[in-house]
């Protein structure tokens, strides 16, 4: 039995876990009151690698609220067709009970005639867990974002295809897409549309701030389609328009001007004291005009 | 009465002083050049290494060279207010002490701020502020103020001086260098003594009397400042302007007494500093030191009172590692004047200018508790440093400069004095025509 405990570490927390949430009943912290979340889900990324993500997540059938995250289980990702099997990774959900697969650009799927990959996501099982099998069914699509200028109009261009066996592009129909700009904490949607005939055009929004450099960068996102999933482009232009905050520096002791009556009190203090040298310089000019002549008059 | 007759009379007088320098003061004059060259080779050690070789460090930043600058600088303003204020006097008394004190205003204004200059790390960066000069700092406000109110010094000096250089370019017989006379001519800018020439010339000096009060108060108070304006215990104190007029006061009369003593006694000028101005400046000496030990007394009673942590651990250092000297300056350099001005029968010459010896040290004494004890015992506590880099001792580079600044004062003192009557022969003509003046109207009154 302690070898057990040591073998399915995870179980033994989840038991853990669940004998000691909220100090509840034994009845109510039984695994059958819980329901096993085991989602799967992929991303295309916009460097056109590819993110296998698991969620394995308990539910309380009769409190939503109370979900139990299943960390520390081993997923497997398979590629499958027909009788083929290709394990692509191995991964452990963490503590939030995610497990997560990234597969390269360059990785060699198994695909059907009709272009669709099957993923699977397995969970073999325990003594308490029951095994979990999900499955994805996608295609791989391709988007290609632009900024360009076309005849100084700011344009956001994107194709959307796939390719065939014999490496020709295949450009897609009907496909709801948006675009998005990275704000400071989520992205803000400045377009949706469909694309047609494989490609998407919109008239860039000019009025959207970017960083100090005047940087955006502009996502074009297809989200949870039938047959694509997920997948995301990213590109980035010079295309913000920085509106800096003009602060009018106030004159203070510590600003690099002085305050304005500083400027006054001294210059008054200082021009009066100078010019009442130069009267008196001036006088003494005119007394020694006075001796000059005296002198000539002797 | 007949002016050029009078004038030669007074030339004649006093002209032993500008043509003849006798062996003692020739010995003088060398130990003064002695002690200011190793004042200049004192000042050469710093310059190669740096303010190590002085007593200041991390904590002590400033060591006695502030204290000579404030107390010269005081000296300075005290005259330049004093004699602003003598010029609205009547009377022949006053010339006999008018030039002792415009030389003292002018030259304690040239030998202070040297010692700020000392005070500085790097003087090859001096003119750093005058490029980036920071107009909310009060040190450009001090330097502002300092040159400007020099200047002004110079200019009132010169003035005062002008009808004495046209009585001595106009004395043939006058037994003095060539080069002396050509200053002379130069100098009396051709005045010849005429009426327009008088009252013009009377007009900007009285301007000018005026002018200086003001900013040496002003000027005053902008170095109080630099001390005030700061949060450091000691030192963040809202009378302390006026404290530093006061005390500026104290120690300028102080150090007129002194003058007026020597200069009487080294020149057998008896015949016009007469008892009556050491009286006089003793009274005024006598009321001043009340009024500094006055405001003494409030500030470190408010100090004392408040219980403030960190004006508390001052206070607890002046008592203790301070104590002789706290009692020195502030007991003894206060009450001891006090005490021989108050009565009438101490009055005597000499026990005045022992007074104002006493409330010169004492008022030297106090500066220096203003600011070492104030520095050692900063805000924020220092740890894991060596005790020398916390406590100030002055080291003999420190000493030979300042001793070196007081033998450069006098020395120069000695000079002027060489180059134009110590009293001003103008001045008593002036006195004698408005006196004759004034017979000449009562006797046509009476007529």
């Amino acid at each position: 039995m302690k070898r057990d405990l040591y073998k399915y570490p995870f179980i033994t927390s989840f038991v853990i876990v669940l004998l000691l949430s909220n100090f509840s009943l034994a009845q109510e912290n039984d695994v059958s009151n819980y329901r096993i979340g085991f989602n799967f889900n992929t991303v295309k990324q916009y460097d056109n690698s590819r993110l296998l993500e698991l969620n394995f997540i308990a539910t309380n059938k009769k409190d939503r609220k109370d979900k139990i995250p299943v960390n520390n289980a081993e997923i497997k990702f398979f590629n499958v067709l027909n009788d083929d099997k290709v394990l692509l990774g191995k991964v452990y959900t963490t503590n939030e009970g995610v497990a997560q697969l990234i597969l390269p650009e360059n990785q060699n799927y198994l695909i059907d005639d009709d272009g669709n990959i099957l993923l699977i996501a397995f969970f073999e099982g325990t003594n308490s867990l029951e095994a979990e099998t999900a499955e994805i069914s996608v295609k791989d699509l391709h988007l290609e974002l632009n900024l360009t200028e076309i005849d100084s109009v700011k344009t956001a261009l994107v194709s959307a295809f796939t390719m065939n066996k014999l490496g020709e592009k295949i450009p897609v129909e009907d496909l709801e897409i948006s675009f998005y700009v990275q704000a400071m904490l989520s992205k803000m949607k400045i377009e949706e549309g469909t694309i047609s005939d494989g490609s998407y055009e919109f008239k860039f929004p000019t009025d959207i701030p970017g960083d100090v450099n005047g940087n955006l960068i502009v996502y074009s996102m297809v989200v949870e389609h039938d047959e694509y999933w997920n997948v995301t482009q990213k590109e980035n232009a010079n295309w913000g328009v920085f509106h800096k905050q003009t602060m009018k520096e106030k004159n203070t002791l510590w600003s690099a001007v002085a305050p304005l009556w500083m400027y006054t009190v001294l210059t008054i203090m200082l021009v009066g004291v100078w010019a009442n040298y130069v009267y008196t310089i001036i006088n003494l000019i005119k007394i020694k005009k006075e001796g000059d002549e005296i002198k000539l008059k002797i | 009465m007949d002016i050029i007759k009078r004038k030669k009379e007074l030339v004649k007088e006093f002209s032993p002083m500008l043509e003849k320098t006798s062996l003692i003061s020739k010995l003088w004059i060398v130990v003064l050049i002695a002690i200011i060259s190793v004042g200049i080779y004192a000042f050469y050690l710093q310059f190669i290494n740096g303010h190590k070789i002085t007593g200041m460090r991390d904590n002590v930043v400033w060591g006695i060279y502030i204290i000579n600058f404030i107390f010269f600088v005081g000296i300075s303003y005290s005259g330049a207010f004093i004699t602003g204020v003598l010029h609205f006097f009547k009377g022949s008394w006053k010339y006999s002490i008018a030039r002792i004190i415009k030389i003292i205003t002018v030259l304690s204004l040239i030998v202070g701020p040297i010692f700020i200059l000392l005070c500085i790390g790097r003087l090859d960066r001096l003119h750093y502020l005058f490029i980036y000069p920071r107009i909310q700092s009060p040190i450009t406000w001090d330097i502002i103020a300092i040159m400007t109110d020099l200047i002004g010094c110079f200019i009132y000096l010169y003035l005062t001086f002008i009808p004495d250089f046209a009585i001595l370019r106009d004395t043939a017989d006058l037994k003095v260098p060539r080069w002396q006379k050509n200053v002379y001519k130069v100098l009396a800018i051709g005045y010849q003594d005429t009426a327009s020439q008088r009252e013009r010339l009377h007009k900007i000096t009285e301007i000018m009397s005026v002018m200086i009060i003001a900013m040496a108060i002003v000027a005053y108070t902008v170095l109080a400042w630099i001390f005030s304006l700061t949060l450091q215990p000691g030192w963040n104190s809202t009378i302390f302007a006026p404290y530093f007029i006061i005390a500026g006061l104290y120690s300028g009369v102080g150090v007129i007494i002194i003058s007026m003593y020597l200069i009487r006694k080294i020149y057998k000028l008896e015949k016009y500093i007469r008892k009556i101005h050491f009286i006089g400046a003793g009274i005024v000496l006598l009321i001043i030191s009340l009024l500094f030990g006055y405001f003494t007394f409030s500030e470190y009673f408010a100090k004392w009172f408040s219980h403030k942590t960190n004006d508390e651990e001052l206070l607890n250092t002046l008592f203790s590692r301070y104590f002789w000297e706290f009692i020195l300056a502030n007991y003894i350099g206060v009450l001891v004047p006090i005490v021989i001005l108050f009565f009438k029968k101490l009055r005597t010459i000499k026990s005045i200018t022992f007074a104002a010896v006493i409330a010169v040290l004492g008022l030297w004494l106090n500066r220096y508790l203003i600011v070492i004890p104030t520095l050692e015992t900063p805000y924020i506590p220092i740890q894991d440093t060596r005790p020398e880099f916390i406590f100030y001792t002055a080291t003999w580079i420190e000493y030979a400069l300042s001793f070196a600044g007081i033998a450069a004062f006098i020395l120069m003192f000695k000079l002027i004095m060489k180059f134009v009557p110590i009293i001003p022969m103008s001045g008593i003509i002036d006195q004698e025509r408005c006196e004759e003046n004034k017979t000449n109207n009562t006797t046509n009154q009476v007529q």
